[in-house]
């Protein structure tokens, strides 16, 4: 990527070239700033002022009290600490189980290509949905899984209580995205170069040496990537949290997502809630600045 | 060997899929059969469920969810698709943009989405927006944006300049060169961020639920009020009829067209 070697007086046809590039960037940045820069100054500016539903058209500038509001209450702190250790938990679970089928499985699916749709198929269902569907599987009068757990083992626990409705979340999120997972570490390990297997076949390494000393490493870049993407959905979590089981008994599933969208709608608490929002805004844009920082930094010292 | 790699794929491909399989199962039972079998067998397969679900009450729509979620995916993915294409032109040809917009389009994929809906909401009430198909189909092309832009810039940086440069010898204006000669190239990563970007759409629910709550609910947010609607306890039967009947149209779509969602989902990923 060439940086404009700057100060240097462009030519006319430059000129017109940098205008055109502009013309046709100006409809997409219009619709950014329009749904996304406006809503989020306007945001800002609530976030400082007194308001609720009656004052929207009015809010009256009252400093920093709406953060305070949220910084003091333990359920946000509760939602950010459940945000984090689902987001952990899940992207290492899914990751973990993805790499060890891509890996697995890849001698059948380098045969067989149309397999992987139904291993897709948990991709393309509505995370509301499957939230939805495990209401009924988990159901006691009626649920499949309280069914055959009563008749093999006679005893079926409660899967949506205060101390298990996170372990079942887990679950939930873990079998739905385990598939995203899976899909890019088949792709990154069909990527790796055939000559590379056959150069360490050559030097006598074991399966196991290939793939620990070659594959793996090969494929450290998309794992990062995998447990980063999945991070920031276990993170971010709504539909499926929201479907099954709400906030949960006394908030204990409420994520910082759900914190926010009942602070809003059921509470009525709109300046706690954007408040919160912002904090997560300012807390996300901060780690992707350090991330892309990052990696532009490692880019350029292997280059 | 072999049979062990069979054994764990139906193994996984069944536990992936176990609650759209108990749901497909219960939406074929009644509700007689329903209290004294939950299991995963039919004995009497019914239709009753998807026939009672086909019938409109006043207070329960199919159709009409059905229709709003397919005009607001439509909406999103084919105004993403306008907006990114030019844009992309621009971002993969110029060096225009690279600094700044790119990594503000992909990074929004990243950002958790509930910061933007209450600020819309709030936008939304004062522009009349709330509850239309044309406001939630606004909402998800952003959603849509910035796949769409990744992997249109992907695919246009593929294309060789020369060809550019050939047309712009023989006279073509920039937008002739988009829409002559780039679009039939870059068609297949067209398609890619049509299905994907419909599949992202439907699929959505945080928008639909906080700026719909009537004439533009979509069916992911509709299918829960046929869980509250009987009033007792939930029909089972109804409510996984429902289910299979919002999550099907994408299904299908994806079980077809696995190989160009495989395809972006990477490419999406890759970049990011």
């Amino acid at each position: 990527m060439a940086a404009p070697t700057s100060r240097q007086p462009l030519t006319r046809a430059e000129r017109m070239r940098r205008r055109e590039w502009a013309l046709l960037t100006t409809p997409l940045v219009i619709f950014l700033l329009l749904f996304l820069g406006f809503p989020t100054v306007l945001d800002i500016i609530y976030s400082l002022s007194q308001v609720t539903f009656e004052t929207l058209r009015s809010p009256r500038l009252s400093g920093l009290g709406n953060y305070g509001d949220a910084l003091t209450d333990d359920a946000f702190w509760s939602a950010c600490w459940f945000s984090l250790r689902f987001g952990v938990l899940t992207a290492v679970a899914e990751c973990l189980i993805g790499l060890f089928l891509a890996i697995f499985l890849a001698p059948l699916l380098e045969k067989r290509p149309a397999l992987m749709a139904l291993l897709m198929l948990p991709l393309m269902v509505a995370p509301s949905m499957v939230g939805l569907m495990y209401r009924l599987v988990l159901n006691e009068f009626g649920g499949p899984v309280p069914y055959y757990l009563e008749m093999f083992f006679n005893n079926s626990p409660a899967f949506l209580d205060a101390d298990t409705a996170f372990w079942t979340l887990c679950v939930v999120e873990t079998l739905q995205w385990t598939p995203f997972a899976f899909l890019l570490f088949y792709t990154a390990y069909e990527a790796i170069p055939g000559e590379t297997r056959q150069a360490a076949q050559i030097d006598g390494a074991s399966r196991w040496q290939m793939l620990t000393l070659i594959e793996l490493p090969l494929m450290l870049p998309t794992i990062a990537v995998a447990v980063f993407i999945r991070f920031i959905d276990g993170f971010r979590v709504f539909d499926n949290v929201y479907t099954l089981v709400g906030s949960g008994p006394g908030g204990v599933t409420a994520s910082i997502s759900i914190y926010i969208y009942e602070a809003f709608f059921k509470d009525g608490a709109i300046g706690k809630a954007i408040a919160a929002s912002i904090l997560l805004f300012v807390v996300s844009l901060v780690v992707l600045v350090m991330l892309s920082w990052l990696a532009r930094r490692r880019k350029g010292a292997i280059s | 060997m072999k049979i062990l790699r069979w054994i764990v794929y139906v193994v996984a491909v069944l536990a992936l899929n176990f609650p759209v399989i108990a749901t497909l199962v219960t939406s074929f039972k009644s509700s007689g059969e329903l209290s004294i079998n939950p299991g995963l067998w039919i004995n009497q397969p019914t239709i009753e469920n998807y026939l009672a679900v086909l019938q409109v009450s006043d207070r329960l729509n199919i159709y009409a969810y059905l229709a709003n979620s397919f005009m607001v995916s439509a909406i999103g993915t084919i105004l993403a698709i306008l907006l990114a294409f030019p844009a992309a032109y621009a971002l993969a040809r110029g060096d225009f943009g690279r600094r700044f917009l790119m990594p503000a389009i992909v990074n929004l994929r990243a950002v958790p989405l509930i910061i933007f809906a209450i600020p819309i909401y709030m936008m939304y009430q004062a522009v009349g927006l709330l509850d239309t198909q044309l406001g939630l189909g606004l909402i998800l092309t952003i959603v849509n944006l910035p796949l769409a832009v990744v992997v249109l810039v992907n695919a246009i940086a593929d294309v060789p300049v020369e060809l550019d440069e050939a047309a712009k010898i023989d006279g073509a204006a920039t937008w002739q060169i988009m829409a002559g000669i780039i679009r039939p190239v870059v068609r297949p990563a067209l398609v890619t961020c049509a299905i994907f970007g419909f599949i992202t759409a439907w699929n959505e629910f945080l928008f639909g639920l906080m700026l719909t709550t009537n004439n533009a609910v979509p069916v992911t947010v509709g299918a829960s009020f046929f869980f509250a609607a009987s009033g007792g306890g939930v029909q089972w039967g109804l409510a996984s009829a429902v289910m299979i009947v919002g999550a099907l149209p994408p299904a299908i779509l994806g079980l077809i067209m696995y190989r160009q969602i495989s395809g972006s989902l990477t490419a999406g990923a890759v970049k990011g």
